[in-house]
């Protein structure tokens, strides 16, 4: 277990240093962040002292060894457009991110497991037929084109739900949550689905696939036969053993929609950490973009470690292999 | 930062509540949905417009502009020329700031002198570039001396804030972002802000000027376009800025909204590269040669001929524009009257192409940018179709402004489209910096990156930035444009128009030409 652990670890170290170096190389080669930040009215030297002010002037290399270095010690540097603590901003659109994430997630799953199962259950019923349906579209229709569309009905004509921005937040569990109050989730309702819309048809079609499976299989024939209730056998049997890849794509989809709910964001005007990563990358705010990538491939690490742990609560065999 | 994120929070949610759920305007809160925010609550830290607008409700500025960037009173009640580099300001007295304290010369004096030390790197420098040293002449009195005779200082001073000298030299964004150090003399006070999100403000009683219709004024930050649309039409916000076009188009049928056009200070420019050698030969029947064509004015001349202002303003900006002959608004201070409507004229395009010695036109590329004014990306493709119809093919690549602004700073494009805005309301500031030779010893020339060099415009430029009378300044700066624009040192295109969406009804909105969005100036309807 332990080394385990270690192994993990170290890693994740190896792809935060290559990650660190493919951002920087990247930002590097699309160019001067001053060039892209500077005000027209400034004359040349002007343009020189702010290149020389934040190092911009010295090598590739030394730039780089400055900045891991800072980062070694803790210090992931300033915000070029607010001269604030990297750290402290990217900390600060976090709760808003992860509640819109967690509530996609518990929408997808919530919704996507049971239609799943029942779509595998029942193949050629016409609600499966339905739910496969309407699966296709969740993962083939635009996300900003169905936000937009969620907006125009439920804010705009309809007038039930905001059309943007977060609601009041209170503090649950030291973190400031907007879904702490009913007007809350008036605000979250709308983003969050729409994030879960492209989730809950993977999931859909991949608990039906399991299920279809495992159905025939000899040991669910052998509970029918035990005289296990239809309930019990789809609870206990049919879903463990659909479960390892559903746990895997849930953990990735996790990740992702953390890191990268760009989209639904941006159309909902949720202040999360993926606006804040665009605004950074249109300004070539580098210190925002190298330590959020940093991040999120901890993140990454992290949330696949987790999987990893989950795998041999639900499948003995893996223990098994893992502690041989 | 916590502790304003829960309360700006809270607050803006509870006002919200009550906007979004009533329905109407209250005449108490206003709440506007706009593109951009600031970057900081520090109004030294950046020249950004959307900072200078929102930062514009809590400090005021020394001399202010009119919606038509014409110079007003501000915290200064008046400014005048004492010798050829000083120039003397009254203070506007009884002005009292946020904290209670009362605004003097020494408040003035240390905002100037706070700027280098704490601005960012969109430097503010720019404005505070001309002073040599301030000095206290009495409680409302100070004096200003240049570096060397500077006419335009008080053009530079509309962007000049005046904070509180009690916020001493330390504080920096943290400080002003909490709302500790924010303190003004605007007609609202400070109450929260975070990066992208809220900025909410609340009436200031003591304020000097007129007394304000608002009690809250919230601005959130909604840069996604159809999100923007989307808050006004659900009513939860009153009002929004930069309608796209085809927005405006809609929005003219829709009974509910109001909108309101004014055009702006943005011009859409074309920079033909008139160095010795292009960064990428042009090509001549399929083959490089050295030279540069475009240093020949018969080609800039054939090119701007092959221009159809009026279709781009028709087609690609949806009538939201104006042809444009010169590259700022001609009722700015230096803008020519005498200039003619640029022609549409193919033949003659052609005709020019050929005596120029390209019967056959040539090949040559031409980047812009597609994400940093309305309708950027689709203006470079429809001006390529355009020269095709004179024989040239124009190879037209639209960048994200990110890839493209260092890459122009770098010289690597033949031929380019960029937007300006002449913020200041002057021609020295877009000439001095476009059309004047480069060169770094002064300072002007800075952004001509085309190449572009008449030793009489630089002349007249040179003599127009230390002449202090404004008659013959205007006349020097007149004479410029002329030439310069004659010249086609480039080649201005059309000036962009900006538009704003109100519930029906519920609001005036003033026309600004700099597109701000001001509380202040915006009166509910009654």
């Amino acid at each position: 277990m332990i080394g385990f652990l270690i192994q993990r670890v170290l890693q994740a170290l190896m792809v935060i240093v290559a990650m660190s170096v493919l951002v920087f190389l990247g930002v590097y080669a699309i160019g001067n962040p001053i060039d892209v930040m500077i005000d027209p009215a400034s004359d040349q030297a002007l343009r020189e002292a702010l290149i020389h002010r934040y190092g911009l002037d010295r090598p590739l290399i030394e730039q780089y060894f400055v900045f891991m270095n800072n980062m070694l010690h803790g210090d992931f540097g300033e915000s070029f457009i607010y001269r604030l603590p990297v750290i402290g901003l990217i900390w600060s659109r976090f709760p808003a991110t992860l509640e819109l994430a967690l509530t996609a997630m518990m929408i997808a799953t919530c919704l996507g497991i049971p239609l799943g199962l029942w779509a595998g259950y029942k193949p050629d019923s016409w609600s499966a037929k339905a739910i496969m349906t309407f699966s296709v579209l969740g993962f083939s229709v635009p996300t900003f084109w169905v936000g937009l569309l969620l907006i125009m009905t439920f804010a705009v004509e309809l007038g039930w739900l905001p059309s943007g921005g977060r609601g009041p937040v209170s503090n649950v569990f030291g973190l400031k949550l907007s879904i702490g109050s009913l007007e809350g989730w008036s605000y979250i309702i709308l983003p969050a689905f729409n994030l879960a819309l492209f989730k809950l048809g993977l999931l859909i079609r991949l608990t039906r696939a399991g299920t279809i499976e495992v159905m025939s299989s000899d040991y669910v024939r052998f509970a029918r036969a035990q005289g296990l209730s239809e309930g019990k056998v789809v609870g206990l049997h049919v879903l463990k053993n659909i479960s390892i890849p559903i746990v895997t794509v849930f953990g990735l989809e996790l990740g992702s929609t953390l890191a990268f709910a760009v989209v639904t964001e941006t159309v909902f005007n949720w202040p999360g950490m993926g606006k804040l990563i665009i605004d950074s990358i249109t300004v070539l705010d580098r210190p925002v973009m190298v330590a959020y990538l940093i991040l999120v491939v901890f993140l990454f690490v992290l949330i696949n470690l987790v999987v990893d742990l989950v795998y041999g609560q639900l499948d003995p065999r893996i223990r098994v292999k893992a502690a041989s | 930062m916590k502790l304003n994120f829960k309360l700006g929070g809270a607050l803006a949610a509870a006002l919200l509540l009550g906007t979004a759920l009533g329905g109407a305007v209250s005449a108490q809160t206003l709440t506007m949905g706009v593109r951009a925010g600031p970057d900081s609550i520090d109004p030294h830290w950046s020249t950004l417009g959307s900072q200078a607008e929102t930062l514009r409700h809590v400090f005021d500025t020394l001399v202010m502009a009119d919606e038509n960037l014409n110079m007003k009173p501000g915290l200064a009640t008046s400014w005048k020329p004492v010798d050829d580099t000083t120039w003397e300001f009254k203070i506007r007295e009884g002005v009292k700031f946020h904290d209670g304290s009362e605004l003097t010369a020494e408040d003035v004096k240390f905002s100037i002198d706070r700027i280098p030390v704490v601005t960012g790197p969109m430097s503010m420098t720019i404005y505070t570039k001309q002073v040599k040293e301030t000095k206290v002449v009495d409680k409302y009195t100070l004096h200003v001396i240049t570096k060397v005779a500077a006419p335009t200082l008080p053009n530079d001073f509309i962007r000049l804030f005046v904070v509180s000298k009690s916020v001493g030299m330390d504080a920096r964004n943290e400080q002003f972002n909490s709302g500790k150090a924010a303190i003004g003399t605007g007609p609202y006070k400070f109450v929260s802000w975070e990066p992208k999100g809220d900025f909410v403000v609340e009436r200031f009683d003591g304020y000097w000027g007129e007394k304000q219709p608002w009690a809250k004024v919230i601005r959130k930050e909604i840069p996604n376009d159809p999100a923007r649309m989307a808050a006004l039409k659900s009513g939860q916000v009153d009002l929004v800025n930069y309608v796209p076009a085809t927005d405006y188009a809609s929005m003219q049928k829709d009974k509910s909204v109001d909108t309101f056009v004014a055009d702006s200070v943005y011009f859409f420019d074309l920079y033909p590269n008139q160095k010795e050698t292009l960064p990428k030969p042009v090509k001549v029947d399929g083959k490089e040669i050295t030279a540069n064509p475009l240093r020949d004015p018969r080609v800039r001349e054939a090119m701007d001929l092959a221009i159809d202002r009026k279709t781009l303003v028709r087609v690609v900006l949806e009538g939201l524009g104006r042809p444009a002959n010169q590259l700022m608004p001609t009722h700015f201070f230096g803008g020519s009257k005498n200039l003619p409507e640029r022609a549409y004229d193919v033949a003659k395009s052609k005709k020019l192409l050929a005596d120029a010695g390209y019967p056959n036109g040539f090949e040559i590329d031409f980047f812009c940018t597609n994400n940093r004014l309305p309708g950027d990306g689709a203006m470079c493709e429809a001006l390529s179709q355009m020269w095709a119809r004179a024989g040239l093919k124009v190879n037209a690549n639209a960048l994200n402004g990110t890839v493209f602004f260092p890459a122009q700073q770098k010289g690597e494009f033949p031929m380019w489209m960029s937007g300006w805005g002449t913020l200041t309301g002057e021609a020295s500031y877009t000439y001095g910096s476009l059309v004047h030779t480069a060169d770094p010893s002064t300072g002007l020339g800075a952004f001509n990156k085309q190449g572009y060099s008449n030793p009489e415009v630089d002349k007249l430029l040179q003599e127009g930035s230390r002449t202090m009378d404004d008659t013959k300044r205007r006349a020097l700066f007149e004479k410029a444009t002329e030439i310069s624009m004659n010249d086609r040192a480039l080649i201005p295109m059309v000036q962009l128009q900006t538009v704003w969406a109100a519930k029906k009804g519920a609001l005036t909105i003033p026309a600004r030409v700099d597109q701000e969005t001001l509380a202040y100036e915006i009166k509910p309807k009654s």
